[in-house]
């Protein structure tokens, strides 16, 4: 457990290292931000639990799809992920696998039934695209996220998705080296 | 002369219909042995003659439960697919009682953790108990930080005789499609040989494959239930038994420190069975390996072969 901690101790300081202070505080505020809108949506909605009726679990995905969207109505590529922001995500991504990882992360991305598509942000991730993985050595290298969103790999994009919602939020261009 | 050629076609019919019964009537490897713990394990299930099967294994091994290996509604997932491809196959079963504990693939919604008769309790990863096996289920497809944390908290918790993992992505597999993930086994194995995890479960690929223990680990690959890529398997060394050329369902009675096991065609037909010994603490890496290499059932005593 310790030598977890302290392992991911270090990727964070590293993480931290590779990308400068402002770039992760920047993203992160960009980031609570979208989650403060998110939770705003879905107080709108009956909370969902678990339930028999997959029609219920259906309708409130569309329904916190089309709330979040309703407020995102402006939402454009880069909101999130501006350019700087995006520079310094390419360049820790690009130092991860460049790394003694490096291998073992194009190997898993092959593995993982790479998708390819266009994207757009508000846009639903279709239900008839499977959802490719993201390395796990990836993911401990870039800033941690709350859990209302996920980092997905398409083709060469990194994609910043609402799990709920299933939602695009925003995406980087060329961000898989 | 009209008459006599139905007759004819009427016996040849009713002989194969005969014959069909008998190759599908099961034909237990387990022991059933009293108070064991008795599962059934699927990877991609929509597979109505696959669900007959099991059905129709259930009566003579009453297992109580059955884990998902992921990709749980494959293709489109609208509510009428949850029907279709997993409420009306495995009617008899749930009918019976029987529950389903899910993972999710990556032709799955995320969202399916909703999904009641999936047990999941709306979560990505979870565990639960039953008798003396401790079993963690893991959503492979994002493997982030604090999963990870989470299993590293919880696998010593893990207050059972047996402890197994099932989860979507393979560790080990030889299949050509998609193979191993090794990024994710740097992730996960050490965590597994450092709490002891005795079985891995993994779907993904299109097969089944029993792997040889690798650092004191038994792996099952099982993505054959609903979905099948013929001859996909590549056997290596590390290939302890593989079949790739119909669907399959597995079968897993655990009692004391013996895990016993049978893997069913759609046909009926067992394409493999053994029993495994629960390693000991001590057990690791090549010691492991070296005793359960090329093992296979023995019949009802336990022993290797």
């Amino acid at each position: 457990m310790l030598t977890l901690t302290v392992c991911w101790a270090n990727a964070r300081s590293q993480e931290r290292g590779n990308l400068d202070a402002a770039s992760i505080d920047n993203f992160e505020a960009r980031v609570a931000e979208y989650v403060k809108l998110h939770n705003t949506a879905k107080e709108k909605l009956a909370r969902l639990t678990p339930t028999d009726a997959p029609s219920a679990i259906k309708r409130h995905e569309h329904e916190l799809t089309r709330e979040i969207r309703g407020m995102r109505r402006q939402a454009r590529q880069g909101d999130i992920f501006s350019a700087g922001i995006s520079a310094q995500f390419r360049r820790l991504i690009g130092i991860t696998m460049k790394g003694p990882q490096a291998a073992r992360i194009q190997d898993s991305l092959q593995r993982a039934e790479p998708v390819r598509m266009e994207l757009q942000v508000n846009a639903v991730y279709p239900a008839s695209v499977p959802l490719q993985s993201t390395p796990p050595s990836l993911l401990l290298n870039l800033p941690k996220l709350p859990p209302e969103v996920d980092y997905r790999v398409v083709g060469d994009k990194l994609v910043l998705r609402d799990v709920e919602a299933n939602l695009i939020v925003d995406f980087i261009p060329h961000a898989i080296p | 002369m009209r008459r006599a050629v139905l007759v004819i076609l009427t016996s040849l019919l009713l002989a194969q219909h005969a014959s069909l019964n008998a190759a599908q009537k099961p034909v237990l490897k387990l022991p059933l042995r009293p108070k064991s713990v008795r599962f059934a394990v699927i990877g991609k299930p929509e597979q109505y003659e696959t669900a007959k099967q099991m059905a129709s294994y259930r009566d003579t091994f009453p297992f109580e439960f059955v884990i998902m290996l992921g990709d749980n509604i494959y293709g489109t997932e609208t509510p009428a697919d949850f029907k279709t491809k997993f409420e009306e196959p495995y009617k008899a079963l749930l009918d019976e009682g029987v529950k389903f504990y899910a993972v999710l693939g990556n032709h799955d919604d995320p969202n399916e953790r909703f999904y009641k008769p999936f047990n999941m309790g709306g979560e990505r990863y979870y565990s639960f108990k039953n008798g003396n096996v401790q079993f963690f289920a893991l959503d492979s497809n994002y493997m982030d930080p604090a999963q990870l944390d989470w299993l590293d908290n919880q696998l010593p918790n893990a207050n059972a005789n047996w402890t197994i993992c099932f989860f979507h992505h393979a560790l080990y597999s030889h299949a050509r499609f998609h193979g191993p993930d090794a990024d994710l086994r740097a992730r996960l194995e050490p965590l597994f040989a450092k709490h002891g995890v005795n079985v891995v479960f993994s779907g993904h690929d299109h097969v089944y494959e029993r792997i040889k223990p690798q650092n004191g680990i038994y792996y099952f690959v099982l993505g054959n239930a609903g979905q099948l890529r013929v001859h996909d398997l590549r056997p290596s060394k590390e290939t302890a038994k593989g079949f790739d050329t119909d669907r399959t369902f597995m079968l897993v009675e655990i009692a004391g420190d013996k895990l016993y096991f049978q893997t069913i065609s759609r046909a009926g037909s067992t394409v493999d069975s053994g029993v495994l010994k629960k390693q000991s603490s001590a057990s690791t890496g090549a010691a492991a390996h070296a005793a359960a290499a090329g093992s296979g059932y023995a019949g009802m005593d336990d022993g290797y072969r």
